[in-house]
């Protein structure tokens, strides 16, 4: 069995392109993307607060000292109404940022007017910050005027916060940070975990079965004198194995970026959740992942020795990921919880499990439950598997 | 001594009515199956090479992969020096090299790691592989491309370290499947000199051809099957006789079952 697993992967490891989607992809790619993303992200929210807004004011007039507020501020350009032209029309046809109307008999005092309101037009299709960069402008008048208010008919300070807020809630999560964090992460580890260990088991699987066979090396393969059960099995190993590095290489890889670009404040918070976690729970967490990377290499090799060639088993497992998405996305789906069907739910069991097992609030027992029925499927698969392996139908298509 | 007798093979069909209308005139095509082999014998003694002719689809690869091991027979028996093939497969395993023209090589592994992988499987130990190697490259010229990927092999290359791997563990029989087909003149040239070589060590060999210049050149007896049953079995010179002008008279001869 070692023979076949340790030439199966020497061939692996000598191929550029699975190395390629193993290693190089998730050790490089990702973080580039991933980093690509948050660079844009934050660049475009930059451009729009320091963009310069061009702006028509309607009835300035009403309202002398915010009309004076806004003029005065950088980053903005008055544009005036040309005569004629409706207010939408004017935003639409992109002649101005935004439109601010004042009402009529607008006074900045409340106790006079009542509540003003202020109409803002903008096109909001597109990302912009002009509603925030205009009550930052606006805030300070209005909470002045509020003061004053409040001045003028001899209400204290203390007297001001409980008329503005008389009732509030305080927040008082027993949860701790682990468990708040856990609930978050844990759902990704899974579903990432999961498909990672697939897509890396995936391109090794179809050369392996199906590429023997279009090669026309396995008829010599088949009629040497070693155990069917035994080629399966090297070949299943190396399937697994393939499948639990990219899945590694790609966590680690997360783990040292984020790691790298979180500096200052994130890198508390993560290093914090890291020191939550017991090294038990991880080992939990990755013993828990063998009896499912056995159920995917079974499947996968299933399929390619099937499959007449290697192009024909990459078709057959294209499907299988949603087959494996559905169930994972269950488990990171809010308020299902590791309780009564969800237990007994492959995959989804077992991506529970992670998650709780990432909370630090698993019921152990329940592990034993998951991982035993867990590795019965997988000794299932493989049993079908070597029996396809004896089958001349499957080998001789 | 090799004695393959009454041997018979059916496929399933799945659905009949998608087979070509030349396969569907086919005799043996019964229902739901198509008895590829109905019945097929010949011998093949110590030191005689035996080939085995007949047209596409007769039968000759399923005889041959049954022979093998790869595929089981449904009837019949092939007895190799005694010991029955289809009861022990794996006595018949670690006796039979076997080599098609379409074997392949494992392209991301050099020459020599195709050949001491097959070693290997055959429980042979690093010592014994490396010796065997050795004396294989010498006759067969492989040292200038033993250690490179057989990706970038020719085919001459290919064939020639294909036929080292098959040999690797001394068989006691050795078994081809069209050995030549596909190959150019010089490729084809190697295999023949290589059982040539095997006659002269008086090993047993079975081959399946569509070149009679083959078996004219190499074979001691010929064996010609059609629509899966044995129709000749005889010696080269009664083959010969049949029709003294030509061999290709004489296999049709054999066909037209005269």
């Amino acid at each position: 069995m070692w023979k076949v697993f340790l030439k199966e992967l020497k061939e692996v490891v000598r191929d550029k392109k699975t190395m390629f989607f193993m290693i190089l992809l998730p050790l490089l790619l990702f973080p580039v993307i991933i980093g690509g993303v948050a660079y844009f992200s934050s660049k475009a929210a930059e451009d729009a607060q320091n963009e310069v807004l061009r702006y028509t004011l309607i009835n300035a007039r009403a309202a002398p000292e915010l009309a004076d507020t806004i003029q005065q501020a950088k980053g903005f350009e008055q544009v005036e109404l040309a005569d004629g032209v409706e207010i939408r029309q004017w935003v639409k046809e992109d002649n101005v940022d935004f439109v601010l109307e004042f009402p009529q008999g607008f006074v900045t005092d409340p106790l006079q007017s009542g509540e003003h309101r202020l109409q803002l037009y903008y096109n909001g299709a597109g990302f912009n910050a002009i509603k925030s960069r205009l009550e930052k402008l606006i805030d300070p008048i209005a909470t002045s005027a509020q003061r004053n208010a409040f001045a003028s008919i001899n209400i204290s300070e203390e007297q001001q916060k409980v008329l503005i807020t008389p009732i509030s809630l305080e927040e008082i999560n027993v949860a701790d940070s682990r468990e708040n964090i856990g609930e978050v992460i844990g759902g990704m580890v899974a579903y990432v975990v999961f498909i990672l260990c697939l897509q890396g088991g995936m391109i090794p699987a179809a050369d392996l079965g199906a590429g023997e066979k279009e090669r026309g090396t396995l008829e010599t393969l088949l009629i040497s004198p070693i155990d069917r059960n035994k080629i399966v099995f090297g070949k299943f190993l190396t399937i697994a194995v393939a499948g639990v590095t990219t899945a590694l290489i790609t966590v680690l890889s997360m783990a040292i970026w984020g790691v790298i670009a979180g500096q200052g404040l994130a890198i508390e918070a993560i290093s914090s959740f890291l020191d939550a976690i017991d090294v038990l729970d991880l080992i939990l967490v990755f013993l828990m992942l063998i009896p499912v990377v056995a159920i995917f290499s079974a499947l996968l090799l299933s399929l390619s020795i099937y499959a007449k060639t290697f192009k024909e088993a990459q078709g057959y497992m294209g499907p299988l990921v949603i087959f494996v998405i559905v169930p994972v996305i269950l488990a990171a789906m809010p308020g299902i919880e590791l309780e009564g069907v969800w237990a007994w739910v492959p995959l989804t069991n077992v991506a529970l499990a992670m998650k709780e097992l990432i909370k630090g609030t698993m019921d152990y027992y329940q592990l034993i439950g998951i991982f035993v029925s867990t590795a019965i499927i997988a000794g299932l698969l493989l049993g079908f598997c070597v029996h396809w392996f004896n089958k001349e139908k499957v080998l001789f298509r | 001594m090799i004695t393959i007798s009454h041997l018979a093979k059916k496929f399933a069909v799945d659905n009949p009515k998608k087979l070509s209308e030349q396969e569907q005139q086919d005799p043996r095509l019964n229902g739901k199956f198509f008895h590829s082999v109905q019945d097929v014998s010949l011998t093949c003694e110590k030191g005689e090479v035996v080939g085995l002719l007949g047209p596409n689809g007769a039968g000759k690869t399923t005889t041959l992969r049954m022979l093998s091991t790869a595929l089981k027979p449904d009837s019949g028996d092939i007895q190799i020096d005694g010991n029955s093939v289809v009861t022990k497969p794996l006595l018949a395993r670690k006796a039979i090299g076997f080599l098609s023209g379409a074997t392949g090589l494992y392209g991301r592994l050099t020459g020599r790691e195709n050949i001491e992988y097959f070693g290997q499987l055959h429980g042979m130990s690093k010592r014994a592989i490396d010796t065997k190697i050795d004396e294989l490259a010498d006759v067969l010229e492989l040292h200038t491309f033993l250690d490179r990927k057989c990706d970038n092999f020719s085919t001459g290359m290919k064939q020639k370290t294909a036929i080292a791997r098959a040999v690797i563990h001394d068989p006691s029989l050795v078994v081809l499947d069209e050995p030549t087909t596909g190959l150019d003149i010089m490729a084809a040239q190697t295999v023949l000199n290589f059982i040539n070589g095997l006659k002269e060590k008086r090993i047993p060999v079975i081959f399946s051809t569509h070149h009679l210049g083959e078996v004219a050149e190499l074979c001691d007896k010929v064996t010609v099957i059609n629509n899966g049953r044995t129709v000749f079995n005889d010696s080269l010179a009664n083959f010969k006789a049949l029709a003294p002008d030509s061999l290709h008279q004489a296999f049709l001869t054999t066909l037209s079952g005269k």
